[in-house]
């Protein structure tokens, strides 16, 4: 298969064009030689026509393309695009007259040759100048298109194919047939022309710029029109390719469309500056709505507030009072005035009414506006919008003008909208900033829910005589219960379980100034009342004065098989003894730890010790697990408990810990929160 | 939920207590005291019998006042204990420190 190369409309379209200009010169001109040599002329005038109408086809081709390639396509560059090409159009038929009043009335100037070589060649400037005018005013008028628009557009062009062609018909005369096509263009043309969606879009610089290019449009076009008559009537022109119904008709049109435009624009530049206010006004209102980007601050949508507002309200004078954190006014971003003009100015407008009506605790601040006459020279009028967020009034918006009832309605409304919206971003920007902080404090609370999970042992010490399993849960992310072991000697062990006052996080710290405690005193290895009287002594220094902690202490010694214990108003340990199948809390009396912080205490300690036999087992526990409710309000109680252990006493030390668990959960549901922390600590002997 | 009445007598006043104390208000009981302390009295009746539940932060402010009543030789004690609440002051030893009595009159006797 031949693969043809992809062909560049473009170029293509130039080229022939080119081309059938030149063969358009080349039939004149032996037309003309056989006028001369009165030979027969064999060249029928369809000829011309006929490479006419390509000619124009192309050009329409190749401006087409031209204009859908070029990216730059503003108005004001379009306009400019066609006021150049009729420059350029004129400037070479001004050269062309400007010659022959050079040639004067010499042989030359009537010399038919030359004289047709530059018909042809203003014939192809007027033509390039035209169709290029078209189709630029094409791309203004299907600006915002709709499909009405576009078809009539589609049936203008196809009328001025049509046009084309009329040339057969008609063979240059000026009868009625022309004249009412003419007319029919014309009108279409003019119906055409009040599409002029693009011209409120230019800014006031713009609309003189296009206006001056659209007066030079105006000018070529009435200029190359003048030349095209002066054409046709001079004789010796043979096949006239001017008085043409296209040509005639996009000239009609152009110059329509230039006209209304140039009126269009002219009218349009006083309310222009309205227009670009409501631009901008748009744009503000956009900046506003964006939320706060990271890094920025409120004080940036302030910013923007208060130059956005003085913008819309015309103001000689603004400035902003905001709240700071003490609910002090501060008075920021004060624009074309002073610090000390604005404290001032604002105990002036304060003092008037209606702004004397404001009250900062009113909850209803929001969409609120006072405006009113003040008479501080040069200010005479002034308006106060209050700022609300989240109910709150947090500042105010001040603006001040040098004339009289200087605030009307739609400034009003854009001002209270501007707020509004300044309002919104900086409350979104003050939730944000409060969740990015809960988020770190939640982060923290990992950390420490993390370090406090390390305070509690993850091996508890025995040796071959017991078994044991613990466990414990925190109501908040970190709790105040706390057990630990550890091997005194050989086959000597000790064991505490403690549960510090209070809960969350101050009682996870008095919990690890207990662990603290314990490890220190363990190196004496001292008897469980020793051990109760010195850590009272200690906790004493550091504890608050409402706070204290209950705790037992056991010493394991599986030599001789004996348990000696304290206990420091802890709730007492619940003992199953496997002889007799029985369970019953050990009962001793005992004092929490912190309570009395003087030597009095030790008359309230006490030790007791006993033996244990085999598959005894010894449940360590604190209050939470007797005190969990259901959603009656009905205690687990100490009762259930004992029932638990005595049930589910033949298991392993660890069964026996999940079986209570269960228990606890099952008692409580699923439904009620726990509201303490539960801990466990199950031994049993071997 | 805790409801805490101040009843003003000839010579002491009584904190009626209704509900529970927990972590969460046991601030406010620790208030009542203060204010009643406040007002210059020394002898004060602590009625419990609406009393359901009782957590380590509401005994933490009874504890917190021991050592103050004894240097101010100011008299404050509690009556009509549910059995229940009245084992947490038991096992905790509270109840070697602190009055407790079962009814109204033996405490207003132990005021004396």
């Amino acid at each position: 298969m031949i693969k043809l190369p992809n062909p560049n409309i473009g170029k293509v379209s130039l080229l022939v064009a080119i081309l059938t200009w030149l063969a358009l010169l080349f039939v004149d001109i032996t037309r003309i030689f056989s006028s001369i040599n009165q030979m027969e002329s064999d060249v029928l005038p369809e000829i011309s026509f006929i490479l006419e109408i390509i000619f124009f086809i192309t050009v329409y081709l190749f401006y087409n393309y031209q204009i859908s390639k070029s990216e730059n396509n503003d108005f004001l560059n379009l306009i400019w695009r066609g006021a150049s090409t009729g420059l350029i159009a004129s400037g070479v038929s001004l050269l062309i007259s400007f010659f022959y009043t050079l040639l004067g009335d010499s042989k030359l100037a009537s010399d038919q040759l030359l004289l047709n070589f530059f018909y042809h060649v203003n014939f192809a400037l007027i033509t390039l100048f035209l169709i290029s005018c078209s189709l630029l005013w094409k791309h203004l008028i299907l600006y915002q298109k709709s499909k009405n628009i576009v078809k009539q557009w589609q049936l203008f062009e196809i009328l001025m194919l049509i046009s084309m062609f009329f040339i057969f018909f008609n063979k240059n005369s000026l009868d009625y047939s022309f004249l009412f096509g003419l007319v029919i263009i014309t009108i279409f043309s003019i119906s055409l022309s009040f599409n002029l969606k693009w011209i409120p879009y230019l800014t006031f610089k713009e609309k003189w710029k296009s206006i001056l290019f659209l007066v030079i449009i105006i000018i070529a076009a009435s200029y190359l029109f003048g030349q095209l008559l002066s054409y046709s009537e001079s004789s010796l022109i043979l096949i006239n390719l001017t008085d043409n119904l296209f040509l005639i008709g996009l000239f009609s049109f152009v110059f329509i469309y230039s006209i209304f435009s140039f009126l269009v624009t002219l009218f349009n530049l006083p309310t222009s500056s309205v227009f670009e206010q409501k631009l901008v006004e748009a744009i503000n209102f956009q900046r506003l709505s964006q939320s706060i980007k990271p890094g920025q601050n409120e004080n940036q949508v302030l910013d923007i507030l208060i130059d956005s507002s003085m913008s819309a309200a015309y103001a000689d004078a603004g400035w902003l009072e905001m709240l700071d954190d003490e609910g002090k006014s501060i008075f920021i971003h004060e624009r074309f005035i002073d610090k000390e003009e604005v404290s001032k100015l604002h105990q002036h407008i304060n003092g008037l009414k209606p702004f004397s009506n404001f009250d900062w605790e009113k909850p209803y601040n929001e969409n609120k506006v006072f405006q009113g006459k003040i008479d501080f020279a040069p200010y005479k009028s002034a308006l106060v919008v209050p700022l609300t967020t989240n109910q709150t009034t947090v500042g105010r918006l001040y603006l001040v003008k040098e004339v009289k009832d200087a605030f009307n309605k739609e400034m009003i409304n854009i001002i209270s909208t501007f707020v509004g919206q300044a309002c919104i971003s900086v409350e979104n920007y003050r939730l944000l900033n409060e969740a990015i902080k809960n988020e770190r404090y939640k982060e923290e609370l990992k950390i420490a829910q993390r370090v406090q999970r390390s305070l509690l042992p993850d091996t508890l010490h025995h040796d071959q005589s017991f078994d044991i399993a613990a466990f414990s849960v925190a109501a908040d992310e970190v709790g105040g219960d706390y057990y630990e072991t550890y091997p005194l000697e050989e086959r000597k062990f000790a064991v505490i379980i403690g549960d510090v006052s209070g809960k969350g996080t101050s009682a996870a710290f008095n919990m690890s100034q207990m662990k603290g405690i314990f490890h220190s005193l363990v190196q004496l290895k001292p008897s469980p009342s020793e051990f109760i009287k010195k850590a009272n002594v200690a906790l004493g220094l550091c504890l608050e004065k409402n706070h204290f902690i209950t705790t037992s202490f056991y010493i394991i010694d599986t030599i001789h098989k004996n348990i000696t214990y304290s206990r420091a108003g802890h709730c007492p340990t619940l003992y199953f003894k496997n002889s007799n199948q029985e369970c019953d809390y050990l009962s001793i009396d005992g004092m929490g730890l912190g309570i009395l912080r003087s030597a009095l205490f030790e008359q309230y300690v006490h030790e007791k010790s006993f033996k244990y036999e085999k598959d005894d087992v010894m449940l360590l526990f604190t209050d939470g697990i007797i005190e969990a409710k259901n959603d009656d309000g009905i205690e687990f109680g100490y009762e259930r408990l004992k029932n638990t252990l005595k049930k589910n006493a033949g298991l392993s030390p660890k069964q026996i810990q999940e079986k209570i668990i269960e228990e606890v959960y099952s008692f409580i549901g699923q439904t009620t929160a726990m509201d303490d922390d539960y801990s466990l600590v199950v031994i049993k002997f071997n | 939920m805790l409801d805490i009445k101040n009843i003003k007598e000839a010579n002491y006043s009584t904190l009626q207590l209704e509900g529970e104390v927990d972590a969460s208000n046991s601030v406010e009981l620790d208030g009542a005291i203060q204010s009643v302390l406040d007002e210059g009295i020394d002898r004060i009746l602590v009625d419990a019998r609406q009393l359901d539940y009782i957590s380590s932060a509401g005994l933490g402010v009874f504890m917190s006042y021991l050592e103050e009543f004894q240097e101010k030789n100011i008299k404050l004690v509690i009556y009509g204990l549910q059995e229940k609440v009245y084992q947490v002051f038991v096992i905790l030893g509270l109840d070697k420190l602190m009055a407790i009595k079962s009814s109204e009159e033996e405490a207003i006797e132990e005021l004396k």
